[in-house]
């Protein structure tokens, strides 16, 4: 009889883990997939789309996952097959720094120039 | 002299968008996506021959020679377009070696394809689960790529070919 409840906890407990860790598989995927740009498409996501090239990226990030990479790799894997535009958000790299940092420095500088003559203007 | 100091962002911001707006028209076609395999090793690949399952083609087996990769299927309507003019390029560089990717395609069909169109492939790779295009960063068929003899890829084209890009683009290169 015991042995009856300790199986059929165990049964419980397998199908809720196989359920939980399906599910969070399903979420990285999705979570990355809206990441990256389809590239047969206009402006859609992998995830939002249904094209055939979409479908391919979903099973091989599935893949990746399943075989122990994590999204940075995956994310890697990708931009040295299909360049960095394949992720919506481009990396912070030296290549693109400049159109990281310039809206920041021209609003510097702006400031910067705004303070002097503010200042310039009270004076005189 | 202040009002010089009040333009200078403006100014600079003009000369940044006039830059990038120069760099876009010049430099790059915003409807091809930009090629990151180019000027790079070929990536690792083996495929199985589509007439002989007992021969295989590896990625190694490039080097020393100029080969040309064109990834393609019998479901492919593009590819029926620019199918002829491999038998140009055959003709026209007589030492390049054709290597061609039957790209997600029953073997029977692209068998059926090449015997209705003509084969002119050195060597018909099977690519059945689309690995191999994967690794050569493929998204739509056809697709076409240059390999010099050190094993890079100095070459891509996305779409069909055109006789247009075959002489000026491709006879270029030899």
């Amino acid at each position: 009889m015991r042995l009856q409840h300790f199986f059929k906890l165990f049964f419980i407990f397998f199908l809720t883990y196989s359920a939980h860790s399906s599910e969070s598989m399903d979420n990285r995927v999705k979570k990355l997939t809206l990441e990256l740009r389809c590239m047969t498409c206009q402006n859609q996501s992998v995830y939002d789309s249904d094209s055939d090239y979409s479908e391919d990226i979903k099973i091989l990030v599935k893949e990746k996952f399943e075989e122990g990479l994590n999204e940075k790799e995956i994310k890697d894997f990708l931009t040295e097959r299909y360049g960095e535009y394949i992720l919506f958000k481009p990396y912070f790299n030296s290549k693109n720094i400049l159109l990281w940092l310039f809206p920041f420095i021209l609003v510097i500088v702006s400031i910067f120039i705004l303070i002097k003559n503010s200042k310039k203007t009270k004076s005189s | 002299m202040r009002k010089i100091i009040l333009i200078t962002p403006l100014i600079l911001l003009t000369v940044v968008c006039l830059f990038f707006l120069l760099f876009i028209l010049f430099d790059k076609d915003p409807n091809e996506p930009p090629s990151a395999l180019l000027n790079k090793n070929v990536p690792f690949f083996s495929s199985i021959n589509l007439y002989n399952d007992k021969e295989n083609i590896l990625s190694d087996n490039l080097k020393g020679k100029y080969t040309l990769v064109n990834f393609f299927a019998s479901w492919c309507t593009p590819c029926r377009a620019e199918h002829y003019l491999f038998f140009e390029i055959q003709k026209e560089i007589p030492e390049l070696f054709i290597l061609g990717f039957a790209h997600k395609d029953n073997p029977a069909d692209s068998k059926k394809y090449l015997e209705i169109e003509g084969n002119p492939y050195s060597f018909v790779g099977i690519d059945q689960d689309g690995k191999i295009a994967f690794e050569f960063g493929v998204f739509g068929l056809p697709e076409t790529f240059i390999i010099n003899r050190e094993g890079k890829i100095i070459f891509k084209h996305i779409g069909p070919l055109t006789k247009k890009i075959v002489e000026d683009e491709i006879t270029t290169l030899f």
